[in-house]
């Protein structure tokens, strides 16, 4: 009430509720500031852009804690129900916010060492977090595709940030290519649903997803609505990378810059979750009358049981064999990728608010720690990579264990972490997300998913076996950290440890309850 | 106090580890500054674990200084450890054998000093934390958590083919236990969304929930079951152990053999048997056969090995699977039995290798061949080592007697298993064949004539070394000639856990049992 009060702004009609998207505007007008700033500093305060940056994030932030306190009772909409504002918004809003802060912190002194416009990669960066924002936001196909597509134009740009480099640019091509053709598959999925929602009543069609629920029963062209379901479900597959959707991946992480490639393992991954969750479990809900609703439910359910088996398969298998640890964290983030999914389907298959509710707080608890310790595992791939990304093959880490002790157990615990170990926060992402779904009844998935966990140890322990149990012939000096990294490290450490041991007040208010009882669709 | 008695003992270590790492940052420290950390941190550990002997506060479960805390509310997982007559001796040979195996690693471990001893450290915490644990989610923790220093202590302080050891250690007891991860959250569900032992326990007992003897017990047991028999190891799971064994330092050798290995058959225990008594019993023939098997293909294979620390591992498959066999028998003694031979296998066994440390540390070689007539050189190391052994193998008036007798007489009149005198019979072979290889082991190495001239030149055990093995070697009599003090403390934890897999329909009552069992143990 008080949100809508304070920043109603008197246009009857639109239903504008500038308050429901405070985050969104701090983060987008202060990436427009970050890139004047940049435009008139001079070339010796490069680093200000940074702290600018960091101080939007932050109010972001606050903004997005703040309205988390201050509503009570059923989420308010506004924007014509354009907008929404609930736990799956707000928790993924933060995650993207601390995804975006650490990328920055983790790039600080690179940008400079690497001699690329500062001013340029934040801005680009705030813009990408906008877009990410919007797609939490969004309630209506088109407001996620356009933050789908400000969050893609952005990361084409960082994909290729260092001009010079032909591995960057291949990169950023492949990236551009593949997104734009996936893009347009979700964009033809929104506008088959579009047409199939016209109803035999004569309404016109719908985006807006809560409406697209309500009308799936009542819709005109029942099977296009399975046609646009299945292309929008390709769009986000590719988007998270599930198999077979997840070719570019490798290829792209590889030859981002190491920085950019956290960021986009974490932050475009956690919103393509975000939004994917949104369209597919509040537009195609359980429900438990026979119909059109049920079937589509049933179908994409059983769908993302493939893609899931598939995708945390594939990852993991093809994980082992390679020799490049930036790849190896790339069919990683596929493989988690897919353990996420697994609370996906929980969510989608759960027959009341309560369990789903609690499915869709696993996940995006699940993406939180997955964020948390592939931002840490990126931090320290990146310093050890040195200038122009040379040292990323996994011999680069022959025996270095004693020689950056420090630097190395560290990388130790988040791949402990990555595969799950307990004590960390990766080990209770799983435990949230398998026992959702085994509470569904989904055992033969989770037990994939448990041989899977299973495969990985291999590939992350190998790296920790090269770093430790190895000696060095050749000479290698330890890299300097520098504060802001070294920040970022400790952070991510005690993240991994905070969410691994006391994961409790996260996940609680992941999953608050709503006030008054609401139906699934 | 009291109730956070158990959280200190596991803070304890970890909180050394932290006091090590912050020493590095001192300008006086010293690489020889880190052992008397771990030392004195253990010690301190182990003084005030005694205090778990005056006991307190017990609940009606039997478990006392309990603690139960709220831990993660979303999936209901609580915080809460406590001791029985099981886990008390478990966690009291844990932090006796830690400060032991420091002691061993003083002179022994000169590279990375720091880690090492973290990780030692570190490793304590998490197997105090198996033991004492009465939520499963937190057990689980403490159960994985224990694999990584191992793994470390391992592939970076092992022999030659550390990182094939490791590696296989690791990824083995790793898949079992995510299968038991799979188990625990079934479980979760059947109990009605919780993870405690003694909530559970109750509504398993209840038999509604989950109906003893269907296909999904059977599938529960099996989970849980398949872990342990890996850290056991029970045969045919045993090949990562002889790898381990070897290639580990003293101290990790010490440990994996001491306590690792215990945390298997204390799963068995606690919560197979436990939990699923019905799936218990229709496979206890499958698993006795398996672990008469492992008891005596265990001491068939330490008799040819060159090597004496192999030899040594291979005995403790032959010694685990007495203990397996034990508590499987169902029976009192036979279960109180297997409990005594796992603290006996601890401090035997954990003394063998400790006496191999020794003299590798002094000739670096573990081949039998290299040695012979050490007692002309080394008289005080040949009088231990021969104590130790002698013990290993069951000799009467030392303690291994005690448990692999009170595991045989519990055997035989078991009910478990249609012909119990047979497995029985064959066990008891296993008893001859470890005084064959013990035996034949020892006049390789320690009598005889000195074949090897570097082998005269030895150095005899220094204080140090004495000073360590002096607890174990008077643990070995004191266990051998009054093991009433162990057994009082166990006999009732343990009888509930056999009360709950004891099969009425085919006779002998509890009462009889016990009747029996204390005047066998008091003629004694």
């Amino acid at each position: 009430m008080f949100l809508s009060l304070a920043f109603q702004i008197a246009i009857p009609d639109p239903n504008v509720n500038v308050g429901l998207i405070l985050p969104e505007l701090i983060v987008g007008g202060v990436g427009v500031i970050v890139m004047l700033v940049d435009a008139f500093a001079r070339p010796t305060q490069r680093w200000i852009t940074g702290g600018l940056s960091l101080a939007g994030l932050g109010a972001a932030a606050a903004a997005s804690v703040w309205m988390w306190l201050n509503w009570a009772g059923n989420p308010p909409r506004g924007f014509h129900d354009m907008i929404v504002l609930d736990e799956l918004r707000l928790s993924f809003t933060l995650i993207f916010l601390f995804v975006s802060a650490l990328t920055i912190l983790i790039s600080m002194v690179w940008v400079e060492n690497e001699k690329l416009p500062a001013g340029e990669f934040h801005s680009l960066l705030l813009f990408a977090t906008t877009g990410m924002m919007l797609m939490a936001s969004g309630n209506d196909l088109v407001i996620i595709f356009l933050g789908l597509e400000i969050l893609s134009i952005a990361t084409y740009v960082m994909a290729g940030f260092r001009r010079t480099d032909l591995r960057s640019n291949e990169s950023s091509l492949k990236y551009f290519i593949l997104g734009s053709f996936s893009s347009a598959f979700l964009l033809y999925g929104i506008a088959l649903i579009y047409g199939a929602t016209t109803t035999t009543t004569g309404f016109p069609g719908t985006t807006n997803i809560t409406a697209i629920a309500a009308r799936l029963d009542i819709a005109r062209y029942p099977a296009l609505l399975f046609a646009g379901a299945a292309m929008m479900l390709v769009g986000f597959g590719f988007k998270i990378a599930t198999a077979p959707f997840h070719v570019w991946t490798p290829d792209v992480y590889e030859g981002a810059p190491t920085p950019v490639t956290a960021f986009m393992a974490a932050g475009p991954k956690a919103a393509g979750f975000a939004s994917f969750l949104r369209v597919f479990i509040f537009g195609f809900p359980f429900v438990a009358a026979a119909g059109w609703a049920a079937k589509a439910n049933a179908a994409w359910v059983s769908a993302m049981i493939v893609l899931a088996i598939i995708t945390m398969t594939v990852g993991n298998i093809v994980a082992i064999v390679q020799n490049n640890v930036k790849r190896m964290l790339a069919y990683s983030s596929i493989a988690h990728a897919g353990y996420a999914l697994v609370g996906f389907i929980a969510a989608g298959a759960a027959t009341d608010l309560d369990t789903r509710n609690s499915a869709l707080a696993a996940v995006a608890f699940y993406m939180l720690t997955y964020s948390v310790m592939n931002l840490g595992a990126f931090a320290i791939v990146t310093l050890i990579a040195r200038r122009n990304d040379r040292r990323t093959e996994v011999e680069d880490y022959n025996g270095i264990g004693f020689r950056a002790p420090a630097l190395s157990f560290t990388l130790s615990i988040f791949l402990l972490s990555l595969l799950g170990l307990p004590l960390t926060a990766g080990f209770m992402g799983k435990v949230m997300v398998f026992s959702v779904a085994l509470k569904e009844g989904f055992y033969a998935l989770v037990v994939v998913a448990v041989l899977n966990t299973a495969v990985s140890a291999y590939y992350y322990l190998r790296l920790i076996i090269v770093m430790f149990f190895r000696e060095r012939t050749t000479p290698w000096s330890a890299p300097r950290v520098p504060a802001s990294v070294a920040l970022a490290i400790i952070i991510t450490v005690i993240g991994v440890f905070y969410l691994g041991l006391f994961p409790n007040k996260v996940i609680d208010a992941f999953q608050k309850k709503p006030v008054t009882a609401q139906a699934l669709r | 106090m009291q109730q956070y008695l158990i959280t200190i003992l596991i803070l304890l270590p970890t909180l050394g580890a932290v006091a090590a790492i912050g020493h590095n940052f001192a300008a006086y420290k010293r690489e020889t500054h880190y052992r008397w950390i771990a030392l004195a941190f253990s010690v301190l550990t182990f003084a005030l674990s005694l205090l778990l002997l005056g006991g307190g506060g017990n609940t009606k479960d039997g478990f006392q200084f309990v603690q139960n805390d709220p831990w993660i509310n979303a999936i209901n997982a609580r915080y809460h450890v406590g001791v029985d007559g099981i886990s008390l001796w478990l966690v009291l040979l844990t932090t006796l054998l830690v400060p032991i195996s420091i002691l061993s690693s003083w002179t022994a471990v000169t590279k990375r000093t720091l880690s090492y001893y973290v990780f030692l450290l570190i490793l304590e915490s998490a197997m105090i934390g198996v033991f004492v644990s009465l939520d499963l989610l937190v057990f689980y923790l403490f159960f994985e958590a224990s694999l990584v220093p191992m793994f470390f202590l391992i592939g970076i302080w092992g022999g030659k083919e550390r990182i094939y050891a490791a590696t296989k250690f690791f990824i083995y007891t790793a898949v079992g236990s995510l299968l038991m991860l799979a188990g625990i959250i079934a479980l979760y569900f059947i109990a009605g969304g919780t993870f405690d032992y003694v909530t559970t326990l109750n509504v398993l007992k209840e038999g509604v929930k989950l109906q003893p003897g269907s296909q999904t017990e059977a599938l529960l047991f099996l989970a849980f079951a398949f872990a342990f028999c890996i850290k056991v190891p029970l045969f045919p799971f045993h090949t990562w152990l002889p790898d381990a064994h070897t290639e580990a330092p003293t101290a990790g050798s010490v440990i994996l053999a001491g306590v690792l290995l215990k945390m298997g058959t204390y799963g068995l225990l606690r919560f197979c048997i436990a939990f699923f008594p019905a799936s218990a019993r229709s496979f206890a023939p499958l698993i006795i056969t398996l672990a008469v098997i492992g008891i005596i293909y265990g001491a068939l294979v330490a008799m040819v090995q060159p090597d004496v620390k192999r030899l040594v591992a291979y005995s403790s498959v032959s010694h685990m699977g007495f203990v397996v066999l034990g508590l499987f028998s169902f029976t009192e003694m036979g279960m109180q039995g297997a409990l005594y031979q796992m603290l006996n296998h601890g401090v035997s066994t954990g003394a063998l290798f400790l006496f191999v440390g020794m003299i590798y540390e002094r000739r670096h070689t573990r081949l039998i061949s290299d040695y012979g007539g050490l007692a002309n050189s080394m008289p005080w190391f040949s009088a231990f080592f021969v104590i130790a052994a002698l013990s290993s193998m069951g000799l009467p008036l030392l303690n291994g007697f005690i448990g692999e007798f009170l595991i045989m007489i519990g055997t035989w009149t078991s009910q478990a298993i249609t012909w119990p005198w047979i497995a029985t019979m064959l066990a008891g072979t296993g008893v001859i064949w470890a005084a064959v290889y013990l035996l034949w082991m020892l006049q390789r190495v320690v009598f005889g004539r000195i074949t090897n001239p570097e082998n005269a030149l030895l150095k005899d055990l220094n204080a140090r070394e004495i000073g360590l093995l002096i607890p174990l070697l008077l643990l070995m009599l004191f266990m051998g000639v009054y093991p009433q003090t162990f057994l009082d403390r166990s006999r009732a934890s343990v009888a509930l856990v056999r009360d709950r897999v004891v099969a009425p329909q085919r006779g002998g009552t509890i009462a009889e049992t016990k009747a029996s069992e204390s005047s066998i143990v008091n003629r004694k």
